[in-house]
């Protein structure tokens, strides 16, 4: 018998056939073939098409790209009065980074960062480059130093993808990430503050919103990984200018909205004229930060306000359903709201395929109703309470109790906790469960059931008629 | 015959052996004796507390193979440790683990379990070890259901990391920086239920244990690697294979056990015309039946989820119209949600459950204690399988019980009437492919995502410069100034690697009965095609479910709960296109090959058949894309047999061929039956030969069509061997398969054709073999 063999095992021929039957349907964004280059030359081009420097130090080389000197004056012992914000001796270091990719894992670099500081009333910038991969450590080392140990970083999503990206590029380049003081992240501020008037969480989004900045030919942030990786692979320098110019905005950005943030919200005078709903957001903050006499004063000046005035829904309303739209993590179909914490932040990126609409009551979405004054004024309620100042908490829930909604079951149970624990009385707790449970009635017929509150209402109610009981017969 | 006293095992195999309509179905009946244990004294460099830790379990003296192994690892050895279910392997991992956090708690171990439900149960048992020992040790499990906050405080303290393959590719390694605490100090890393590890996973999971080990010398550390195997042909290789180093081999096991029955049982002829035999399901729920009425913890094994699911409700049937203890019996298989799995494990361990139905989910090592029988519906595929399967009844006292049920399947006929095969034969060698080009270059990239490649480095078989420069190629890795290799794409490549499957997605199941919906389980995209197409009836728990919508784009199927008497069964046609030959050589009558082919997989109708009867009750159309495969396969050509055969005969005979063919290929080879899939073609469009295919049916292959090529003439001789020991008359589902057309000589002619291929054994002389 006769073998006709042709060699399968030659790598070469291997790769050539898996070459050939390869049918690439993703496949690379940039089909560019791969070419070495020299590390000096791709610095010296993105120097040259970016009006940058090349620095070179005794780790490898960086491009340094300064950036114009801006006039944005803070009261920094007034913004240290903010929740959350950095102790007014501490110098702020706003910190941006454009990355090959949005995943926090080892193979995703950080290849420009933006840095912006206060120098007096002026706010100054520079842009830091890699120009190859092998340059890191300068880069990284460059960064340091610019960061004093005791700085406050400013970031938008820093705490999230920033900085943990960066410490993960200084632990691979087998070095101490560089200590500060605080990280003042950004977008849990405008989370909390802003929610109720903004579509998304997206920094554009909140320029347009909050700063009344308006970008024109700006880069979309899906598109700056691949103009990177382009320009690694030999292509042009020039599609990245737009990437600097993005996070150039992106630094000043931070420091606008600190000037915002200051100016109209550190302050009871600023205050006065903030959206009422700005406020209320404020003073859940104020909860966070444990210091609810400060979120008490927000909640009174915007419930002394003339409701004619400004009625506070005059917001755009947020359409929890439609933002940011993901999936819930057990797999359930349904809209998160942008602002939730388990949402995704969304700042950029290829638009998300929307998730199917829930169709009908879902309670959920009661709770991403636009503040109003009876939303506020059960957060005051809760804070009265919290306080322990019962009567006047005990005040406040008797009004809401009386009005339309969920809220009026909320306070109902709410009223009858007081009167049971607070006050000692019973017998006007089980008079304030048993409105709360025919509200809840009232409101199951209208096809707005509300299990949870329903099912503390019956516990509720089974122990309070237990205790009148055996205080009628004691 | 009443059964519902309580009766031992042995009484109740007795009772049944009687009864003479399930006797006359055991073909062969083998008593495995006793043995006592081989002791070995505790090695003096235990820490005391370990000692003393061990006593209090009242443990005083190791089994043999348990001190062999952790004397190995003792002196820095890799081992693998190859034992039958059951036997205190556990011990052969814990206490060296113990030992190096004992000496110092910096230490830190990692544990992989290719499923979640195994590492669950080691957490408990090791927890308790270290407890008892007084050393305070974290033991953390990192899976996909470990809360995110949870996950941090893991990262920075875990002493013991508790994972499975598929979380260690893709959120541990891809996030290393993360976790330097743990790779800086990795002292031990521990591989259990290693033989699972083979086919297309075993080839990602080689790749994934090379990642792993790179990040480990990039932070200095050099583990110490520990496997754990059930009884394979090959252990040694198999480690050695898959971690990429010489590893020592213990085996010889010093675990007790009690007397064990193994009978093998072929369900009776029911139409001797066609050949067919009676199901082995029903057969199987008849044997597990007495057992479970006189109160024996009893593990029945089905081998599809739809068996599972018709065994279940059949047993739980007759359990109720006995009054039996029906709510004692449980499902168990791979679509169900870990809580439910975490539940009957549970159940099982503490009497609460009498009796489990499993696919073979459960043939992994999950730690649900002993039981007093098994019955498997069917042969699970291999020796080792089989022996796996078996191991489940086994108590170190008293007497247990297996019961092998055969189908009308060819390996499981040939399995059955050849029990040398089964009891004295070597099981089956795990094969697996680190070097396959699809698996390897995924974990390159994923690899160099990680950690940038230096020049020269080796991955695998080599330096990784060659195979690089190919990905470069497409960009996603570059070669920088500085020589290295980066990632250089935006794109996360350990998401586009799943390890389980060869497609990478999953269809997720969700029933849309109650106010909110719920998720009910996932199955894999081919079994998608024929499982949840719309207007399937889909099986969980043995409730059925209806697929109001599957949307294929979305992975998602929607069903609601329905009640009907019936179940739907998918045509999957499969067309199939060689692409390349790599190696080809004349063979008696025609040609053997071995090359590269595209199979393409499409559903297009169902059946509604009615339970039990099977009868016919309507079809329906499906909508869904074809699903190609490109993979390698193993085809020999009958050249001679062209021009002079009638074609329809010839059809027939190349059937019969394939059938027998694919029979003893999943025989010889380690063999799921379903790793390898069958092609016949009267006339060739490439070729235009008469061609019979065997293609395997993983993307790329893992290395089965090349061995087939080289055992060409074994396949030809022992087909014609399994043909002509058959005592069908022109042919049957056991040996050339379903008759096509009655009043044909299936038989006949495949003999004919595999005579005209060179078959050593004449037609004549067959019935002598055995």
């Amino acid at each position: 018998m006769t073998i006709v063999t042709t060699a399968p095992t030659d790598l070469a021929r291997r790769l050539e056939r898996f070459r050939a039957a390869r049918a690439d349907p993703g496949g690379a964004d940039d089909p560019l073939p791969h070419r070495r280059i020299a590390a000096a030359e791709l610095a010296e081009r993105l120097a040259t098409t970016l009006d940058g420097e090349v620095v070179e130090t005794r780790t490898g080389r960086f491009v340094r790209v300064e950036g114009r000197s801006t006039e944005l004056p803070v009261d920094r012992a007034r913004l240290a009065g903010l929740p959350g914000h950095p102790p007014s001796d501490r110098p702020l270091v706003c910190l941006d980074t454009e990355t090959t990719g949005l995943a926090t894992a080892a193979g995703t670099v950080a290849f420009l960062i933006g840095l912006g500081w206060w120098d007096g009333p002026a706010f100054r910038q520079v842009q830091l480059l890699l120009p190859d991969h092998g340059e890191e450590a300068a880069l990284l080392d460059e960064l340091a130093r610019h960061l004093p140990p005791d700085a406050w970083l400013v970031t938008y999503n820093g705490r999230g993808f920033d900085w943990p990206l960066l410490v993960t590029r200084y632990r691979l380049a087998r070095r101490a990430a560089p200590v500060h003081d605080g990280h003042l992240d950004l977008l849990p501020v405008v989370r909390r503050v802003f929610r109720h008037r903004m579509d998304d969480a997206r920094l554009r989004t909140v320029e347009r919103t909050l700063l009344g900045v308006i970008r024109h030919d700006d880069v979309d942030g899906w598109e700056i990984p691949g103009r990177y990786l382009g320009f690694l692979r030999g292509g042009p320098a020039q599609p990245l200018a737009a990437v600097v110019r993005h996070n150039d905005e992106d630094v000043r950005s931070l420091a606008r909205l600190i000037v915002m943030l200051d100016a109209g919200y550190a302050s009871a005078d600023g205050r006065r004229s903030a959206p009422s709903g700005d406020l209320a957001g404020l003073a859940r903050a104020f909860v966070r930060a444990r210091r609810p006499e400060a979120a008490l004063a927000c909640l009174d000046e915007v419930l002394a306000r003339d409701e004619e005035r400004e009625p506070v829904s005059e917001w755009v309303t947020p359409d929890a359903g439609q933002a940011s739209a993901d999936e819930d993590p057990d797999g359930n179909s349904g809209a998160v709201p942008w602002w939730s914490p388990r949402a995704r932040p969304h700042f950029g990126g290829r638009p998300r395929p929307a998730a199917d609409r829930v169709v009908g009551w879902d309670r959920r979405l009661a709770a991403a109703t636009p503040w109003d004054r009876q939303r506020i004024a059960t957060d005051r309620a809760h804070l009265l309470r919290r306080l322990g100042r019962t009567s006047d908490a005990e005040q406040a829930w008797a009004a809401l109790a009386v009005g339309p909604g969920r809220t009026a079951i909320v306070a109902s149970i709410e009223l009858a906790k007081l009167h049971e624990h607070k006050l000692g009385r019973p017998d006007l707790a089980l008079g304030s469960a048993l409105r709360g449970r025919a509200l809840a009635e009232r409101r199951r017929q209208l096809g707005m059931p509300e299990p949870a509150l329903e099912a503390d209402l019956r516990s509720r109610l089974v122990r309070l008629r237990r205790r009148t009981a055996g205080s009628t017969l004691g | 015959m009443r059964t519902y006293a309580p009766a031992d095992a042995a009484t109740v195999m007795s009772r049944l052996l009687a009864e003479p309509s399930l006797a006359r179905g055991v073909v062969h009946h083998a008593v495995l004796p006793p043995h006592a244990a081989d002791y070995a004294p505790m090695s003096t460099w235990l820490d005391e507390r370990i000692v003393a830790g061990l006593a209090s379990r009242g443990i005083h003296q190791l089994y043999t193979h348990q001190a062999e192994a952790i004397e190995a690892v003792h002196r820095g050895e890799d081992v693998v440790v190859v034992t039958p279910t059951a036997s205190g392997k556990t011990l052969c991992y814990a206490l060296p683990t113990l030992q190096a956090i004992a000496q110092d708690p910096a230490a830190r171990a990692l544990f992989l379990f290719p499923t979640k439900a195994l590492g669950q149960d080691q957490v408990t048992e090791f927890g308790a070890l270290a407890a008892s020992a007084g050393l305070s040790i974290v033991t953390s499990t990192y899976d996909g259901d470990t809360p995110a906050p949870i996950r941090s405080a893991i990262r920075t303290a875990g002493q013991v990391v508790v994972t499975n393959p598929d979380m260690l590719h893709a959120a541990i390694l891809p996030h290393h920086t993360k976790w330097f605490q743990l790779f800086e100090q990795l002292r031990i890393i521990v591989i259990d239920e290693l033989h699972t590890y083979r086919g297309v996973f075993g080839g990602h999971v080689a790749n994934v244990l090379r990642r792993l080990l790179r990040i480990c010398a990039h932070y200095g550390s050099r583990p110490i690697i520990v496997c754990c195997s059930a009884t394979i042909g090959n252990p040694a290789e198999l480690a050695s294979t898959l971690t990429g180093r010489g590893v020592r081999l213990v085996d010889r096991n010093g675990a007790p056990a009690g007397e064990r029955h193994v009978l093998l049982v072929d369900p009776p002829v029911v139409e001797p015309a066609s050949g067919a035999r009676g199901s082995a399901v029903t057969l199987a729920q008849r044997w597990a039946l007495p057992f479970l009425r006189a109160g024996r913890q009893t593990i029945v094994f089905g081998r599809s989820r739809v068996a599972v699911e018709l065994l279940l409700t059949g047993l739980r049937e007759s359990l109720r119209e006995g009054h039996g203890p029906r709510t004692r019996i449980r499902g168990y298989r791979g679509g169900y949600l870990p809580t439910e799995r975490r539940a009957i494990e549970r159940g099982l361990r503490d009497g609460e459950i009498l009796g489990v139905v499993a696919t073979n989910a459960l043939e992994l090592g999950v730690d649900i204690g002993r039981l007093d029988v098994a019955v498997l519906a069917g042969y699970p595929g291999s020796v080792a399988a089989t022996w796996q399967q078996f191991g489940r009844a086994g108590r170190r006292q008293g007497t247990s019980v297996a019961v092998l049920v055969a189908s009308g399947a060819p390996v499981d006929q040939y399995v059955i009437h050849h029990p040398e095969f089964l009891l004295e034969g070597t099981p089956e060698e795990a094969r697996l492919d680190p070097d396959n080009l699809h698996v390897l270059l995924a974990h390159l990239r994923a690899a160099t995502f990680e950690l940038p490649f230096e020049p020269g480095e080796i991955f695998g078989p080599g330096p990784a410069d060659d195979l690089l420069a190919f990905l470069g190629e497409d960009g996603h890795v570059r070669q920088a100034d500085d020589g290295r290799w980066y990632w250089s794409s935006e794109n996360f490549p350990a998401s586009e690697i799943s390890l389980r499957t060869a497609a990478p997605e999953n269809v997720v199941i969700i029933d849309t009965s109650l106010d909110r919906p719920r998720v009910l389980g996932e199955v894999d995209l081919f079994s998608a095609q024929v499982l949840v197409h719309e207007r399937a009836i889909y099986l969980h728990e043995s409730i059925q479910y209806y697929v109001d919508r599957l949307a294929w784009g979305e992975r998602k199927a929607y069903v609601h709960r329905v009640d009907v008497d019936h179940y739907t069964y998918a045509n999957r046609a499969v067309t199939l296109k060689p692409l390349e030959i790599f190696a080809e050589a004349q063979a008696t009558g025609g040609q053997r090959v071995h090359g590269e082919v595209m199979v393409a997989s499409l559903v297009t109708l169902f059946k509604k058949l009615k339970f039990l009867t099977d009868e016919n009750v309507g079809w329906g159309p499906i909508d869904l894309p074809e699903l190609e495969l490109q993979t390698t396969a193993y085809w020999l050509t009958a050249e001679r047999a062209r021009d002079h055969w009638r074609r329809n005969e010839l059809d027939i005979a190349l059937v019969g061929v394939g059938r027998a063919i694919q029979t003893i290929a999943s025989v010889l080879l380690m063999g799921d039956p379903r790793d390898l899939g069958l092609v016949t073609q009267v006339r060739s469009p490439h070729a235009e030969q008469p061609t019979i295919y065997l293609y395997e049916s993983v993307p790329g292959g893992i290395g089965l069509a090349e061995r087939l090529w080289q055992r060409h003439d074994e396949l030809i001789d022992g087909a014609a061997d399994l043909i002509a020991a058959c005592g069908c008359v022109g042919g049957c589902p056991s040996c050339t398969g379903p008759r096509l057309e009655p009043g044909v000589d299936a038989r006949g002619l495949a003999l004919r054709l595999l005579g005209e291929l060179g078959a050593r054994v004449p037609a004549a002389a067959a019935g002598q073999r055995g």
